[in-house]
């Protein structure tokens, strides 16, 4: 319920930022209901109809394969929340979890957060590309190095936090009335942390994207086949004086969701307990 | 100051060694024979069992670190498979091109940034404001490879002012106006970079703004443009300062796909190449002598940092 009224709290009077959420939520239901909506579809090859411009029935033209733009646009939505939601997942429960046990048992802490800055010694894309090398090109292992490369963050970030929780009055009470450990992290630490969670969630979110199409484009993210919008900006970009649409559109869509992602992300972080404030980054 | 220097050397010398470690267990993380990984498909039995001897392979893991680390010590970070060359000589050859590229990366930075972040700060609120935040927020928010093409067709492609890719040596014919070959691929990685430079000379001059020395400066009849310069926008470059030091480090890693894009021969597009070709060795090496680079960066940005705000040595 708390997160509710956060959440009403947060888009008050931010047009731009309820724009940015409703267009998010037009993407997720884009998402579910893509073979319902998608005129064609997205893998079928039609060598005639190649590179057509955008018109009817082909909405966004086609591509080199003769593929439906559009239709691929509305599937590569699909790849947009798996990689987005899989790897605010991965991020949020390692980073999480390691952040939160780091502060709150300081020996294995110690330990823990010197390891996470060894891995923070690596940049972002640099780590991704050690571990894409190491892995197979697939949706899940590109939702996995995505979440991994960010859980540092996130560990770091969680750690201050709960270290400040851990000194409010509400905790020694809980100690006091005999709570165990996992009921002070979980029940009681954990509640307080969900707002800054969720905003670090869609800064996750937002980054995600960009690393992934980044991916896409050196071809070491989706496999090629797999239709989301960097890797048809990736395919197509040797298009891109013929049949500029092909980049126009993929191109916008990562833009406006990224655009959107960061605004909704920058209304949670204004209304957020004044606590934290200086711990979320949001970069 | 001095033992704040100290202190910050002695973490940097453990986090520097787990790092070489993990450098060092990638090559044994791909499945196969490290040896035959390290010389590629086309190595013989024979050589591959003399690499074995030399390398240690058959010995404990401990000990095969070691003596990868004394040749790196001595600058042998292995031969490439794919250019049959020394390894460092391979990553030297991309030196020039990344380190010109992050530096003219960083001039645009500080022109475009720095400006439009203190009139976004001393317009806070107003419409001036909303229109550069917004923008900055947009600018980040795009793929940079995306940007970068669309530069290629606008300004090379279309108006034929700038060469779309490659960059030939200082050294070559042509000599300092082959810079003309980085200008778009700097303003391509400058982009987001830029942004998020304007967002934290905002933030950081707004915070400033709030304390009691710019209330006091005001209150004894300053110019307001002189408090503004003097009192919020001097102190809130120390922070930025730092951010431009971070920044430079990022850089020659977050190059990997503007120099894909404009075919540069540089240090980031050296490692997807070598990652797609898999010649491990050199990206080992990459991978070791950018995070060096990247800590000895950040610690000179510390230190420089905790020069400039004497506060934080002190915590």
């Amino acid at each position: 319920m708390n997160t509710l009224i956060f959440l009403r709290d947060a888009f008050a009077g931010r047009k731009l930022a309820t724009a940015g959420f409703l267009w998010l939520c037009l993407i997720v239901v884009a998402a579910i209901i893509a073979p319902l909506v998608a005129p064609f579809d997205p893998l079928e090859i039609d060598p005639v109809g190649r590179l057509t411009e955008p018109g009817w029935p082909n909405l966004f033209g086609t591509d080199h394969f003769g593929r439906d733009t559009f239709s691929r646009a509305i599937y590569g939505a699909r790849m947009t929340v798996i990689i987005g939601v899989g790897s605010v997942l991965v991020a949020l429960f390692c980073g999480g979890l390691i952040g939160m046990i780091s502060a709150y048992f300081t020996r294995l802490g110690h330990f823990l957060m010197r390891a996470v800055d060894v891995l923070m010694a690596f940049p972002a894309l640099l780590m991704a590309l050690v571990l894409i090398t190491l892995l197979e090109r697939s949706v899940v292992n590109t939702v996995l190095v995505i979440g991994i490369v960010y859980a540092t963050t996130t560990a770091r970030i969680l750690f201050g936090m709960t270290l400040k929780l851990k000194g409010e009055t509400f905790i020694d009470a809980a100690v006091c009335s005999g709570a165990g450990n996992s009921s002070i992290l979980f029940r009681h630490i954990l509640p307080n942390l969900l707002s800054p969670l969720l905003v670090q969630a869609s800064f996750i979110f937002a980054f995600a994207q960009l690393q992934a199409a980044a991916l896409d484009f050196l071809g070491l993210g989706l496999p090629p086949e797999v239709p989301s919008w960097g890797n048809m900006l990736s395919e197509e970009r040797i298009y891109i004086t013929r049949a500029p649409w092909l980049l126009i559109y993929p191109g916008m869509l990562i833009v406006v969701s990224v655009f959107s992602m960061n605004l909704v992300g920058d209304a949670l972080r204004d209304s957020i307990d004044p606590r934290f404030k200086d711990d979320i980054a949001g970069v | 100051m001095l033992a704040y220097t100290v202190k910050r050397l002695f973490t940097l010398i453990p986090t520097l060694l787990a790092a070489s470690i993990l450098v060092f267990l990638f090559v044994h993380l791909i499945p196969g024979d490290p040896a035959a990984i390290l010389l590629g498909d086309t190595a013989t039995p024979e050589e591959i069992a003399q690499l074995s001897a030399e390398m240690g392979f058959d010995r404990p893991l401990w000990i095969q670190y070691f003596l990868w680390l004394g040749n790196v010590l001595q600058g042998d970070l292995g031969i490439s498979i794919f250019f049959r060359e020394p390894v460092l000589a391979v990553i030297g050859s991309g030196a020039e091109t990344s380190i010109l590229l992050a530096s003219m990366t960083m001039f645009w930075i500080i022109l475009i940034g720095l400006p439009i972040g203190v009139l976004s700060a001393t317009k806070h609120g107003t419409w001036v404001d909303q229109i550069t935040s917004s923008g900055a927020m947009l600018a980040a928010s795009m793929p940079t490879f995306w940007l970068g093409l669309y530069l290629i067709m606008i300004f090379s492609v279309t108006l034929g002012w700038f060469p779309s890719s490659g960059f030939p040596s200082l050294s070559d014919d042509g000599g300092i106006t082959n810079l003309r070959y980085l200008i778009l691929p700097s303003l391509t990685l400058a982009a987001p970079n830029a942004a998020l430079i304007v967002r934290l000379v905002r933030a950081s001059m707004l915070d400033v703004a709030r304390e009691d020395h710019v209330r006091t400066a005001r209150a004894k009849g300053l110019h307001p443009a002189r408090v503004t310069i003097k009192h919020v926008f001097r102190n809130a470059l120390i922070a930025v300062a730092a951010a431009f030091g971070f920044t430079f480090a990022a850089l020659i890693s977050e190059a990997v796909v503007t120099e894909t894009v404009f075919s540069l021969p540089g240090i980031g597009r050296l490692v997807v190449q070598s990652i797609l070709r898999r010649d491990y060795p050199v990206i080992q090496g990459v991978i070791l002598v950018i995070v060096v680079l990247y800590m000895i960066i950040n610690l000179l940005v510390d230190l420089a940092y905790a020069r400039l705000d004497p506060r934080v040595s002190l915590k």
